[in-house]
């Protein structure tokens, strides 16, 4: 019996606690909800990611908002904020016809503007490489298998190039950043547009697929001759060697604040409804765009517990939030795009 | 049951008192409510599974399964490619871990010396306590660049002739990569689970056939290996199972691709792989519905698994006449 009666006084001890751990949690749970006016939850494109850093300290000294963004990549975001987990997501690439109808009343607003860059991963070869479309989907295609290959030669004729092979690495996640790629590829390349298309993922002929633009980068950075992509910031602040990419007008440009923002100018009129724009591969008078340009896209509900917030949190950083871009090379968003913007951000309410 | 009553009456008549019922009767109701909430569980799982689903039954039926493609632009699936690449890296795993994992458990129980034999099985029990995605990220960082700058080569340079030696591929990534980081992944469950099954056979059965005359080798072909035959064979499906069902270190190393080719240093993707890369951010009903199909045939692939594996047990053990249970599926 006693061994009994100590049995239940250490039941009893237990179950004490575990209430009072649980109160503990409950209450742990209920503080944010408490100031959940004052909380912004949003989560998306890498691509974007590094902007958005620079934006929570600002936003917070304006506003007293809290800001809090996961960089999970576009795709999550579009599901994040479609099943209402967060308050906004963010995509470079524009939500599908099925997405928008699965969303039920989403917004998509242009709130910045950036590249994305090729790298790669050549010892030995210290010079700016040159690069153009056609090339680079046949590269892409898996039709050019050799840096040495005669039209990589033709582009670069002050290298000498090594026969290294060429490894392509992609993502294999949904992202933004490969639908702003084969934009590109299936603008300049007929073959490379029928066969693969467009998209957050393709159906990739070759190379390997890393998950995210870390997993791009480890697999560029440990393979001697691969290829990668990601957006400019990424690759610049990984110092990775990325090519200057001929465009329509025959320059070669390099995805700098300056060839960004002639390509924004190619489209200047976001889409009636979705507010899409395409700024690959502009036309010649555009004469130093730099061909592998985009928009990326804030989503969020027309109708949101947090509206006000939100709508604050978007104007800002439309407005005063584009002075963080440049460093990070994010060119500020055209005043067309910017009126447009404004008119999306007031159909957002309570 | 028949053995839980008597057991559960033995207890109650010596301290029968209110108090005591009643912790018998909410003992019953718990474990019977957490029984069959697990229940409940699997059916609501299934019955959502066929419901996500749904759509791409109904628009490919049965093609899916065997159709090599899968193209999210021109929205054409199937799951050809996927269930080749699992069936290749599950297999081949299996073929490299179960000799290895057979032999570190007869060193273990036969073999090693008695000092070495706690910390070795300490050792490689925690092999399987390693997250998959920490194994996911040496596979990538580590071994992927070893595996690829030298042992890929090698292999290629002196059984190239072999269509699963072809050229090796660009980077670490592969199939090949993943049959190694599944092997480690299984190697410990089935190590175990044998060196369980090997410390079971009846000391008086080895030690006859040793007085018989017969060297440790004869022993253990003659004795325990028949004797823990079955336990054997339900120990690597239960590794099979672990390696068709693994999605994040796969997804980490195996380096994606719609691709049905028996060069194993080339990428590719298995069903749990492509599920775990592609459903986050899909973007249309009908792909979000083929990856659900996709998780329908890796539900069917593991329950036909679950299912083999016990009744192998069970067979053996009635030819047997022994209890051998302890294979871990019961």
């Amino acid at each position: 019996m006693p061994k009994l009666a100590r049995w239940t006084t250490t039941t009893r001890t237990a179950a004490a606690v575990a209430a009072a751990l649980l109160a503990a949690a409950a209450a742990a749970a209920a503080s944010p909800a408490a100031q959940r006016g004052s909380t912004i939850t949003g989560a998306g494109s890498t691509f974007v990611a590094p902007l958005v850093a620079q934006w929570i300290p600002a936003v917070a000294s304006a506003y007293g908002y809290e800001l809090q963004y996961s960089a999970i990549g576009s795709g999550g975001g579009i599901s994040a904020v479609t099943n209402r987990t967060v308050d906004f997501g963010a995509s470079d690439a524009p939500l599908s016809r099925d997405q928008f109808a699965a969303c039920k009343g989403c917004l998509q607003i242009p709130w910045a503007l950036s590249a994305t860059a090729i790298f790669y991963n050549l010892p030995g070869v210290t010079k700016l490489l040159h690069m153009d479309g056609p090339t680079l989907a046949k590269i892409f295609m898996g039709r050019i298998t050799k840096w040495n290959d005669p039209a990589i030669r033709r582009l670069n004729r002050h290298v000498a190039l090594p026969s290294t092979a060429i490894a392509v690495a992609h993502r294999s996640d949904n992202s933004g950043t490969t639908y702003n790629l084969t934009d590109y590829l299936s603008s300049v390349s007929p073959a490379w547009r029928s066969r693969y298309g467009k998209g957050v993922a393709v159906n990739w002929p070759v190379g390997t697929g890393g998950q995210g633009s870390r997993g791009v980068a480890a697999i560029v950075t440990q393979t001697t001759g691969a290829i990668g992509y990601a957006d400019v910031a990424y690759a610049k602040s990984n110092h990775l060697r990325f090519f200057a990419i001929k465009n329509r007008l025959g320059r070669y440009t390099t995805p700098g604040l300056r060839g960004i923002r002639a390509a924004a100018l190619s489209d200047v009129k976001p889409a009636r409804g979705t507010n899409e724009l395409s700024i690959v591969n502009p036309p010649k008078k555009y004469t130093v765009a730099y061909p592998i340009s985009t928009y990326t896209y804030v989503v969020v509900p027309r109708q949101s517990g947090k509206a006000a917030a939100l709508k604050k949190l978007i104007f800002w950083a439309v407005t005063k939030g584009q002075a963080y871009g440049p460093k990070l090379l994010f060119a500020p968003l055209p005043k067309s795009v910017l009126v447009v913007d404004e008119k999306a951000i007031a159909k957002i309410h309570s | 049951m028949a053995a839980a009553d008597p057991t559960s009456g033995a207890i109650r008549r010596p301290l029968a008192g209110r108090r005591l019922r009643l912790g018998d009767v909410s003992l019953q109701a718990l474990a019977g409510a957490a029984a069959a909430a697990a229940t409940f569980l699997v059916v609501l799982i299934a019955y959502k599974i066929v419901r996500g689903a749904d759509p791409a039954l109904a628009r490919y039926g049965l093609d899916f399964v065997a159709r090599a493609s899968w193209d999210p632009v021109k929205n054409v699936y199937g799951a050809g490619s996927f269930l080749f690449g699992t069936a290749i890296t599950s297999l081949f795993a299996l073929a490299i871990a179960a000799p290895l994992a057979l032999a570190i458990a007869l060193f273990l129980t036969e073999l090693a010396p008695r000092v070495l034999r706690g910390p070795v099985t300490a050792l490689v029990e925690t092999l399987a306590a390693i997250p998959s995605v920490v194994i996911g990220l040496w596979g990538i960082l580590v071994l992927g660049p070893i595996l690829h700058d030298h042992v890929q080569p090698a292999l290629h340079g002196a059984l190239g002739f072999i269509p699963l030696f072809g050229a090796p591929s660009g980077t670490g990534a592969g199939i090949f990569t993943a049959i190694v980081v599944l092997t480690i992944m299984i190697l410990p469950i089935v190590s175990s689970i044998s060196r369980e099954l090997f410390l079971g056979v009846p000391a008086e059965l080895k030690e006859g056939a040793l007085a018989l005359g017969a060297t440790r080798w004869e022993m253990v072909r003659g004795v325990v290996f028949p004797y823990a035959r079955g336990g054997i064979a339900a120990a690597m499906i239960l590794g099979v199972g672990r390696a068709v069902g693994e999605a994040i270190a796969v997804t980490q190393v195996i380096g994606g691709g719609v691709f049905v080719h028996w060069n194993l240093f080339s990428t590719g993707d298995t069903l749990a792989s492509k599920i775990a890369s592609s459903y986050i951010g899909a973007q249309n009903d009908i792909q979000i519905a083929s990856l659900v199909y996709l998780a329908l045939i890796l539900l069917v692939f593991s329950l036909l698994m679950n299912v083999g594996a016990q009744w192998i047990v069970r067979r053996v053990a009635r030819r047997q006449g022994v209890g051998l249970n302890r294979g871990g599926l019961g």
